[in-house]
């Protein structure tokens, strides 16, 4: 190889990929708006990022992907636990994850902080993002569990789970509410015998929350339930 | 020595260790908290978040003065001048190393921007905004006097301006997300896999001119087609980042195909300080410092391109992104690339700059550093890696929630901190040995 052609390889190869990336990053901008939603980007989403930066929550979390990787990923937050359960461990860390065997920090979060991370999270949890990441894929639990109610119309647990009006706070395949966690994603982290319990007494297991005790429902029904939520996830890992 | 402005680079040298030695001491401590449970209590006050900004800050703080002090050195050399104002570089040296400790004492007390690796407050960029226009001032000023110009240099020039333009892109706020991580990616991926590699190779080929006799020209040339690849597949790489931010479909395919050639240039560095090294017309001495060099090109090679590569197809990276496998890519990337090109820098201008008889000095205790620290760091890589498979699978594909996936990783981050006893007793013996170097025995 001559200088002459080491010099070409070096500003034809420079000058190229300057020019193809400068190129896709304009045309990129002219994507975002709709990728990201950006009409629901409010000035609460934006305070939300504010303080999201001020505590450093991106390092030990990752948003996207990117960060830490100490902590659980923020993208689909939102949509896995509900705005009710973002706003306990905001509130108060040390008491929600008390068992984990990993801490996070309390932030003594104001009341308006709160509300304007659950913002961010909510908006962040919409961006069109080619469904990544795989573990909170949406239209993963919808396909799995489409078919589970297709061929479990039957289910006495299914059917509990829809005329007790569930459905108003949390999601279920297709429906459902986000103020508590995706009812596929309940049966992923806890086995059978654990939500029958927390089922007849919820601030046993979390204080101050909203979900209402089913105490008065009888035993068995509520055994049903928490098999029919478990058999929303079968091959899931649960917490001990 | 041929300048006495050099003399300027070796205080640089020594604060670069030091704070390398401090990198150490917090990556062993992050370790920790991934196998060991600590109290609510130490956590409120010193969280993982603290002490990671404070591991990646003076990772880039160190590398960067490093680069620095190294361009102080190089440049009278390359321009057969002075330095145009060697005070001036004194004083950027105190006010960059004054900013980065306030920096640090600041993250002990909340006081950050936010954004991963860029947690440098925004009042603070400004003084690095100064610092790097007093430097390229002071090297142009140089070049510019000095009326030589050489294509190591221009690379070196280039990087370093390169660098602290894309800086300016990480300070200001970005109200949407998607958009902020699109150009955080200008910083952190075009410094890494572009501006720093000008540098870096740079810097190689400015040591293989000076150690082995070989005729510019010939390594200039090779520069030449390392740089251009370097540029080609790196820029457009920039891609492998954008796949899963908001960003159009077209990345996956852009980011993929470019950043699977990403190798490439690497692995011709590697045959090129090969072939050098074969073709020098003196011997391959003080031989402490070929190891360094050799092991650069090798662990370069190993860091970033092949351990870059596994997972930068999307169709891998769909599964592994933002996982262990990640910090695996990182830590054996940044050590093999950037710490040993540093690391090699230092063991080459020490002698030189503290006017050794010959350019000869004791090695036993550096090759123990060099060993033990790069053993260790390949085990770490290797246990992360182990971990981040773990995870990919366990989290990614069978749906498991974090913590629970994190339970059966957590074995594998205890031999990741055990390791990383390693790198720190092997590092701490590098820079021990580095600050105190002596002559060798006259023969």
């Amino acid at each position: 190889m001559t200088e002459r052609s080491a010099k070409l390889v070096f500003w034809a190869g420079t000058l190229v990929s300057l020019v193809l990336f400068l190129a896709m990053t304009a045309d990129t901008h002219r994507h975002f708006a709709a990728l990201t939603h950006a009409d629901r980007l409010d000035e609460r989403v934006v305070a939300g990022k504010r303080a999201f930066e001020l505590r450093n929550c991106n390092d030990c979390h990752t948003i996207l992907g990117f960060g830490a990787y100490y902590a659980p990923d923020l993208t689909r937050a939102y949509a896995r636990v509900g705005e009710e359960t973002i706003r306990s461990r905001l509130e108060r860390p040390a008491q929600v994850l008390a068992s984990s065997w990993r801490k996070m920090p309390q932030q003594h979060l104001s009341a308006p902080e709160v509300e304007a991370i659950a913002a961010f999270l909510r908006w962040v949890s919409e961006i069109d993002n080619h469904d990544w990441p795989p573990q909170d894929s949406e239209a993963r639990w919808r396909a799995s569990t489409r078919r589970l109610l297709a061929t479990a119309a039957l289910s006495p647990g299914a059917a509990l789970v829809q005329q007790g009006g569930c459905l108003g706070c949390h999601a279920l395949g297709e429906s459902g509410g986000r103020v508590g966690p995706r009812l596929e994603w309940i049966g992923a982290r806890r086995d059978a015998p654990w939500i029958a319990a927390y089922l007849a007494d919820p601030q046993r297991f979390t204080p101050g929350t909203s979900m209402p005790a089913l105490g008065d429902v009888p035993a068995a029904q509520r055994e049903v339930i928490a098999e029919f939520l478990v058999s929303l996830a079968p091959i899931r890992g649960r917490e001990p | 020595m041929t300048y006495r402005s050099q003399r300027v680079a070796y205080p640089y040298f020594v604060v670069a260790l030091l704070l390398f030695g401090l990198q150490l001491v917090l990556g062993l401590w992050l370790a920790f908290n991934y196998w060991f449970t600590l109290p609510q209590a130490i956590v409120d006050v010193f969280p993982f978040s603290t002490a990671r900004a404070m591991h990646t800050n003076l990772l880039v703080l160190w590398l960067l003065l490093g680069f620095m002090g190294a361009t102080y050195y190089a440049i009278p050399e390359e321009t057969q001048s002075e330095l145009a104002w060697p005070r001036l570089a004194l004083a950027q040296l105190v006010l960059l190393a004054g900013t980065g400790v306030v920096a640090l004492v600041g993250f002990l007390f909340g006081w950050t921007q936010g954004r991963p690796l860029l947690e440098i407050p925004r009042p603070l960029d400004v003084l690095v905004v100064v610092g790097a226009l007093m430097f390229l001032a002071n090297v142009g000023a140089t070049v510019l006097r000095a009326r030589r110009f050489t294509a190591t240099q221009g690379s070196l020039l280039a990087g370093l301006t390169f660098l602290a333009l894309l800086y300016l892109v990480g300070i200001p706020f970005y109200r949407n997300l998607a958009v902020d991580w699109y150009y955080w990616w200008w910083v952190v991926h075009l410094w890494v896999e572009g501006a720093w590699e000008l540098v870096a190779a740079a810097l190689v080929a400015f040591l293989i001119i000076q150690l082995t006799g070989i005729e510019r020209r010939v390594v200039e040339k090779w520069l030449y087609v390392e740089l251009g690849l370097f540029l080609f597949t790196g820029i457009v790489g920039t891609g492998h980042h954008y796949y899963w931010l908001g960003a159009p479909r077209y990345w996956l395919v852009a980011g993929g195909v470019f950043s699977a050639l990403e190798p490439l240039p690497i692995a011709l560095m590697l045959v090129d300080t090969w072939r050098h090294m074969r073709a020098s017309r003196r011997p391959l001495r003080p031989r402490l410092t070929w190891v360094f060099l050799f092991g650069m090109a090798v662990l370069h090679f190993v860091g970033a391109g092949a351990f870059g590569f596994a997972h930068t197809l999307p169709q891998i990276n769909y599964y592994t992104h933002g996982s262990q496998v990640t910090v695996s890519h990182g830590h054996l990337a940044f050590y093999g690339a950037y710490v040993l090109v540093n690391l090699s820098f230092f063991y080459f201008a020490v002698p030189r700059l503290r006017r050794f008889p010959t350019d000869e000095y004791r090695s036993a205790l550096g090759h123990w550093g060099f060993w033990i620290a790069s053993v260790s760091l390949l085990g770490m890589s290797l246990a992360f890696a182990v971990a981040g498979v773990l995870q990919a699978y366990l989290e990614r594909v069978q749906g498991q929630a974090f913590m629970v996936a994190q339970a059966p990783m957590r074995f594998w981050m205890l031999a990741a901190f055990l390791h990383g006893l390693g790198v720190l007793v092997g590092g701490s013996m590098i820079i021990g040995h580095l600050l105190t170097l002596k002559p060798a025995p006259a023969a």
